[in-house]
């Protein structure tokens, strides 16, 4: 399996990272990262990843434009948010465009675990 | 506007506990660094129906310490780069939850980061709405809700 982690602050990136790695359904994937939504799409173009962590309020790219881009382009990773915000309008418009979830920062191992269970 | 002394307050010691690692437990209300202290400000903006602005800053010494923890790295490895990171990512936590209590339709700004010595935070048009002070391991913390006076 091949993760990508969207995030443009490097901290929670590695703690995304660091969360994944203890958890036994994701045991052995390969992490690829990103710093916003532009970089990831030539990413998820180049690396083809079973799942995309996201992140949602990203310079050059938010996350939901990424989520819309990938789409547009036919590329259907399994795609999941990971922010700091969470109303109710984001969860709506998160799911009409095909994620599958969307954990609250701050999240624990937990938290993600369950997400995950869920989508894959 | 319903975020409450309370909300910030929990908000703050959830991010800090489930990131950190760290308790953060209420000091002296009103409390800020002293003059002498190099401190990190991370602000982020809130801007629609309701407008204003939250910060976190700490003592330049604890945000090396958090970065360090935030990645596993020994604190004479951390580089600006890793503070401001880290410092930007507890604003944008703590105004993405504080954005998450709010009615009706708001946009949360990229984190700003800024440090130095005995300088004061404004926000525009802009007054406390609360400021919190917090012990995280012997170390001052301070949390700044602003509100926009023009906001309904």
């Amino acid at each position: 399996m091949k993760i990508l982690v969207v995030d443009d602050s490097k901290a929670m990136r590695a703690i995304v990272k660091r969360a994944l790695s203890g958890l036994d359904r994701v045991a052995g994937a390969t992490i690829v990262e990103a710093a916003d939504g532009k970089e990831a799409l030539g990413v998820v173009q180049a690396e083809s990843p079973d799942l995309v962590l996201s992140d949602w309020n990203m310079p050059e790219m938010t996350g939901i434009e990424f989520l819309q881009a990938l789409n547009e382009a036919g590329l259907t990773p399994v795609f999941g948010f990971v922010t700091s915000e969470s109303t109710p309008e984001m969860h709506e418009l998160a799911k009409t465009h095909g994620a599958r979830f969307l954990v609250s920062k701050p999240f624990t191992p937990a938290s993600l675990d369950e997400a995950l269970a869920k989508a894959l | 506007m319903h975020t409450t002394y309370t909300d910030l307050t929990a908000i703050s010691q959830e991010i800090w506990a489930a990131v950190l690692g760290i308790e953060l437990r209420p000091a002296t209300p009103g409390q800020v660094h002293a003059e002498e202290v190099r401190v990190v400000t991370g602000t982020v903006q809130i801007t629609g129906d309701w407008s204003g602005a939250t910060t976190v800053q700490v003592s330049e010494e604890l945000a090396c310490r958090l970065a360090a923890t935030m990645f596993m790295m020994a604190i004479e490895d951390v580089t600006d780069e890793e503070v401001t990171d880290t410092v930007g990512e507890l604003a944008n936590m703590t105004g993405g939850n504080v954005k998450s209590t709010l009615e009706g339709s708001c946009q949360l700004s990229l984190p700003a980061v800024t440090s130095g010595r005995d300088f004061r935070v404004t926000v525009p048009g802009s007054g406390v709405k609360e400021r919190l002070a917090f012990d995280a391991d012997g170390e001052l913390v301070v949390v700044t809700l602003f509100e926009r006076q023009s906001a309904g």
